[in-house]
């Protein structure tokens, strides 16, 4: 029995999802280090001093509206809709840079603040765990150009919505994690 | 799944996340609880909102049977919880047995 292009499908969709899900295992030690660590400032700034919500409510927000864009340039990509899919991860390409953009700027606003990674240990945890998460963002980023151009350039094959399907799944995986990072480390952080 | 589901899916998916995110943003700077209520009910919101984009974006537990894609993430979140909760657990005692 020859294996049909569906059950290629679902397995790359399954294995993709396998994959995530141990990411979110490494993302859960990380939390748990930064839940252990976090109110040891050693006599330096806390997330009450560093942080400043409705700059982060606005991260959040870009990241969430990105995560409906990617989910939707998916959809598209399984009706066949190139010049749709094609906007539709543009425009999620766009969002991502200013999500990272807003990340970088608040990173450098802290090291100059003389907050970095080596002021104390809840820093060292801060940095540790939202760094991993950009480099995730960033690897999203290239990947992101990396399939829509050959999109671009010969249209929606059956390998490019696959491809495509499990970007839309990392982009709106790293939109989950985000949420405890802005429940937690933020909102809790500063509220505490 | 055909396209026309998945499309109603993420909208739906969205609306719920973008009002379980405001309601977290407001009740952390709105000062209606403090402390410890605080951080159930913000946990206990984003808890809500991860599970609700698993089922509407990644679209885990919408599927037929066997159920793998279920299984394989309620096996993750058993692992996560031991992490997450043993280290605090652990680390909490720690600090407090240490303690002169």
């Amino acid at each position: 029995m020859t294996e049909t292009h569906h059950d290629v499908y679902s397995k790359t969709i399954f294995g993709f999802l396998v994959y995530l899900l141990t990411d979110f295992m490494m993302f859960a030690t990380l939390f748990a280090t930064f839940g252990v660590l976090r109110h040891s400032t050693y006599g330096g700034p806390s997330a009450r001093d560093l942080f400043h919500l409705p700059f982060t409510l606005t991260q959040t927000l870009i990241l969430l509206v990105s995560s409906l864009t990617v989910g939707l340039g998916g959809a598209f990509a399984h009706r066949q809709q190139k010049n749709k899919t094609l906007i539709l991860f543009g425009i999620t390409f766009l969002l991502g840079i200013v999500f990272i953009g807003m990340e970088f700027s608040e990173y450098g606003q802290l090291i100059r603040q003389g907050a970095s990674w080596k002021r104390s240990a809840f820093l060292s945890a801060y940095f540790t765990l939202l760094g991993t998460h950009a480099i995730h963002v960033f690897l999203g980023l290239l990947w992101m150009i990396v399939l829509i151009i050959p999109v671009f350039l010969s249209g929606l094959t059956e390998a490019s919505v696959r491809r495509l399907s499990c970007l839309r799944m990392f982009w709106q995986f790293l939109n989950v994690v985000w949420i405890f990072i802005f429940a937690i480390v933020y909102v809790i952080g500063v509220s505490e | 799944m055909n396209s026309d589901t998945s499309f109603k899916l993420v909208f739906v998916g969205f609306f719920i996340s973008l009002l379980l995110t405001l309601g977290i943003y407001f009740l952390g700077v709105g000062h209606y609880w403090s402390g410890l209520t605080l951080m159930s009910v913000i946990l206990v919101l984003a808890g809500v909102q991860a599970v609700f984009q698993m089922i509407y974006f990644l679209h885990v537990g919408i599927e037929s049977k066997p159920y793998w894609n279920l299984i394989t993430f309620l096996f993750m979140v058993l692992v996560v919880v031991v992490v997450i909760g043993g280290s605090i657990w652990i680390m909490y005692n720690l600090n407090y047995n240490m303690m002169m």
